[in-house]
Order: structure tokens, then C-alpha cells, then sequence
């Protein structure tokens, strides 16, 4: 029942000449969660690259994400922690539950991106629509996250392009290229999707709580 | 410079030591009296740097449905206020008005222990949520975002935190609310005040850096009103039996930056610095 309301409010959205579908106001996404982004198939490493895999798989202690830093793009959103889009005319914002409660602004007024980004954990994003996809380019990552709980990493000359397509009202294709000429030897690609939830609100969780003195 | 500032720091804690009272026993009816300001974090703290021509404020801008915009292309910057409930605080503009707190007598005392240790275990310190209403208070931009039904939060400060407030009719919280640092946020327009109410605190963040503290009863009504351009008058009315024998209400002026935008910041990064907060 609740799909039909959503399919009609996606038909309504078109209807209106809204150029692109809806991305879900009035609920949460949830990531299928994908623990290692090569999905079985080969990761172009570089020599180096591939040792550091090997010892953060090895070594989880090296995870900064257990010491509630900010889990960095893609992994946010390939785990298994809700989290809302909203949506202005100047941005998209992509607000976390897990990962520290942090959020993430991406930028659809047409900017480019500073030409010496500092380097920061969720980087710096611009978007456009390609037909009802959305599409999320982002640079400017410090070297300190992992891409995937299995422990792929990356430089910071990392350069992220994220698509974003509702096939239904429930439903995310969440596809993404890793473009890291510092860490691989080529670009490579991963996907997921991500299931709506109706109504559904995020929770506070501080992950901090956890680990404070 | 850092060495001056340390010796100067040194003779100051020197100064305070010799110019305490010789210990003597109070009655045990005497009510302890309140903190006073320690004064500056530092000599020329809060000195106002020159930000070039000054915006001219126009009137308060409305969404196209006539609810008062909170937005636009800038950020809102309380700046430092310390104290909700002094005008001044570390030699500096605090809150607008002052309030005669209605302390219970664990909270006076909790207040008194904060100030004279020099705040060593501020939550914030440890990059733990400021919380609600100290984010109002406290010098990080925001932003707030309306959708349809929710109003946005988002913060420079603590770790890049958001918080949501749902717009929905008074008193729809739901049962059972787990304890948490920002509460669960319902609001509501007046004319144009978001009104908010926000309950489920864990008790456990200061209201401000001052050190007022809170516990798990604690129930809050906040009013944002922008009264032109560039300006947001805060209310929040504290209402906290656990920790205040009477609801009380703090004020501060928030000032809108136009075209600054957020930048990422992340506490956690790199925090070696709490260890190191030993008070006196």
C-alpha cells in the first residue's frame, strides 16, 4: 500500500515537470551492506596497495572507524546504518546515523571544485542529474579512511564518482568508481543498493558514547 | 609570546592560590553563593577582529508558502557566550539577559566545582555532543535547513553533528524515549517562531561552557525567531526538575554571516588534548 502512495508521489513528482525523481523526503535509506567492494572480482592494486590490504585486513585495529572517526566515501554507505537525503535547490545533504552522526553536503549548484581542496574524511562533493540518476563527484580526501570494512585504501588523490538511481519506490541502485592513480592501477567499480523505509527516523547513536573515558 | 603567556599564567594560579581565604568551617546553613567569572581564557580573548563592511539587514526573509526562511546563502554564528545566564562571561558578551537561576542545590554546587576547575571535564572537550541549547550558544556556524516537515541542523562543531526537528503538533513524542545527547525535537510555527519541544536527555551535557548542569528530566522550549535579516532571537526555557526547583529562560542573539559556507570538522581527529585538562 505504502508503495503505491510512493509510486504515485513519484509519478506526481515527473508530473509536475521535476526533471528528477524524488529522494525519499519522508523516510530512510537503508545500504545493503558490502563488506569488501571488490565483490569477488580482481581490484587493480598497485604493489603497495595491495600489502596495505593485506595488513588492515590483517590489523582491524587500524580501522579508525572504531575510534568513531568519520567512516569516508564510499564505506558510509555501504554499511549497515540508515540515513536521510534531503534535498534543496543549492544542495544535497546525506545525513548520517552511523559513522560518528556526521553529515555530507553535495553541491548542485554547478560549482567546480577549489582547485587545492583541503583534504578532509568526507571530501568535496558536487553533483548533477543525469536522466534520474544522480550523479556525485568527489575529491579532496585525506588518506586516513578505508574504503570498505575490508580494509581497501586509498590516497589522497582519491576521486570518487557515486550513481544514484531509484528504480522504485523502494528501491536505490548504488553504484560507484574508485579513481585512485596514487593507490591502483586503473579505476575500478562497485555497487549496492539501498532499500527505503517509510516514515522511518534515524536515531541518535554517539559512537563515542562507547569508547569515552 | 607562549613563554610570557605561561609565566604571566603561572604568576596568575600563584596569585589565586595566596589569595585564598584562610580555611575556616561555614555555618552549615550557609547557602553557598555562586561562582563568579574567572575572567579571559587568555589576555585579549573575544577581541573582535575586524570582519570589513558590515551587512546591511534587510527585512526577515519568508518561504514562498509564508513560514519564516531560516535560510539562504550563509550560516548563523552565535559566537561564544559561556554563560547562559550572565551577560558577560570570560570577559566577554555572553547571553542577552541575565537570569537569577533557580539551582538545586546539587546543581549550585556542581556549577560552583565546574567553574573553579576550570570546566576539566566538559564533555565537549572530549568532542562529545555540546547538545541542546549550548550548540546556541557555543562559537560554531549552522545552518538550518527546511524541508516540508522537518527543519535540519547542521553544525561545524563537535564532530560535524546534524540534528533533525520533526514539524508535527505539540506533544507527539514518542513513548519510551531513549536516553540521548539532542533530545527528541517536535516543532511547531507561530506565526513566525519555530517553536520547538525537545525531551529524552541523558543528562549528561552542560547547558553551556560555564558549566550549568542538567539531568535526565530536563524538557525544553525553544524559540527561533528571525527578526530581520541577519538576526535570530533564541528562547529556550529550561525546564529540568531534577536539576532546577522552577522552569527558568535564557536569551541570545544569533548573527547571520552572509555567504559563509560549513566546513568539515572533525573533533575526534587527532584529540590528545582532554588528558591533558587537570583543572586545579
Amino acid at each position: 500500500m505504502k508503495g503505491l502512495i510512493l509510486l504515485a508521489a513519484l509519478a506526481v513528482l515527473h508530473a509536475q515537470g521535476q526533471v528528477h525523481p524524488d529522494l525519499g523526503a519522508d523516510g530512510v535509506w537503508l545500504p545493503r551492506p558490502v563488506a569488501d567492494l571488490a565483490l569477488n572480482a580482481n581490484v587493480p592494486f598497485q604493489d603497495w596497495a595491495r600489502l596495505k590490504f593485506q595488513e588492515n585486513h590483517a590489523k582491524k585495529q587500524n580501522d579508525l572507524d572504531v575510534r568513531c572517526l568519520p567512516p569516508g566515501i564510499p564505506r558510509i554507505n555501504v554499511m549497515a546504518r540508515p540515513f536521510a537525503i534531503v534535498e534543496t535547490p543549492s544542495r544535497i545533504l546525506f545525513v548520517y546515523e552511523g559513522g560518528g552522526h556526521v553529515w555530507r553536503q553535495v553541491w548542485m549548484d554547478g560549482r567546480a571544485h577549489p582547485k587545492d581542496p583541503n583534504p578532509n574524511w568526507l571530501g568535496h562533493s558536487i553533483g548533477h542529474w543525469e536522466g534520474d540518476a544522480l550523479v556525485v563527484d568527489s575529491v579532496g580526501f585525506n588518506d586516513r579512511t578505508w574504503l570498505d570494512d575490508a580494509g581497501h585504501p586509498h590516497t589522497e588523490q582519491l576521486h570518487v564518482i557515486e550513481k544514484y538511481t531509484r528504480t522504485s519506490p523502494l528501491t536505490m541502485k548504488y553504484e560507484v568508481t574508485i579513481d585512485d592513480p596514487g593507490a591502483y592501477t586503473r579505476p575500478w567499480t562497485s555497487s549496492s543498493s539501498l532499500s527505503f523505509r517509510p516514515g522511518e527516523r534515524l536515531a541518535e547513536d554517539i559512537c563515542l558514547d562507547k569508547i569515552s573515558k | 609570546m607562549r613563554a610570557s603567556f605561561l609565566l604571566s599564567a603561572a604568576g596568575l594560579a600563584l596569585a589565586s592560590l595566596f589569595a585564598q581565604p584562610p580555611a575556616a568551617n561555614p555555618p552549615p546553613a550557609a547557602k553557598p553563593s555562586l561562582a563568579k567569572d574567572p575572567g579571559p581564557f587568555f589576555p585579549g580573548f573575544g577581541v573582535e577582529q575586524d570582519q570589513g563592511p558590515k551587512p546591511v539587514a534587510g527585512p526577515a526573509p519568508h518561504l514562498p508558502d509564508g513560514r519564516p526562511d531560516f535560510g539562504g546563502n550563509g550560516a548563523w554564528y552565535p559566537g561564544f557566550n559561556g554563560n547562559l545566564a550572565e551577560t558577560t562571561w570570560k570577559g566577554v558578551k555572553s547571553a542577552d539577559k541575565h537570569v537569577d537561576v533557580p539551582f538545586l542545590p546539587w546543581t549550585l554546587q556542581t556549577f560552583n566545582e565546574r567553574v573553579e576547575n576550570r570546566a576539566k571535564d566538559d564533555p565537549e572537550a572530549k568532542c562529545l555532543p555540546v547538545g541542546v541549547p549550548r550548540f546556541m550558544f557555543d562559537p560554531y556556524p549552522f545552518q538550518m535547513i527546511q524541508t516540508r516537515n522537518q527543519v535540519v541542523f547542521v553544525f561545524e562543531g563537535d564532530n560535524y553533528l546534524w540534528r533533525i526537528v520533526n514539524i508535527e503538533p505539540a506533544g507527539t513524542h514518542p513513548k519510551n524515549l531513549p536516553p540521548t545527547w539532542l533530545g527528541d525535537a517536535v516543532g511547531h510555527y507561530e506565526g513566525d517562531t519555530l517553536v520547538v519541544d525537545v525531551t529524552g536527555f541523558n543528562g549528561l551535557a552542560w547547558l553551556d561552557q560555564a558549566g550549568h548542569a542538567t539531568s535526565d528530566k530536563l524538557h525544553l522550549t525553544e524559540r527561533y525567531t528571525r527578526t530581520d535579516s541577519l538576526t535570530l532571537k533564541y528562547e529556550v526555557t529550561i525546564d529540568d526538575p531534577g536539576a532546577y526547583s522552577k522552569p527558568w529562560t535564557a536569551y541570545n542573539t544569533v548573527r547571520w554571516r552572509p555567504g559563509m559556507e560549513l566546513m568539515e570538522n572533525i573533533c575526534q581527529e587527532d584529540e590528545k588534548s582532554s588528558i591533558h585538562m587537570i583543572g586545579k
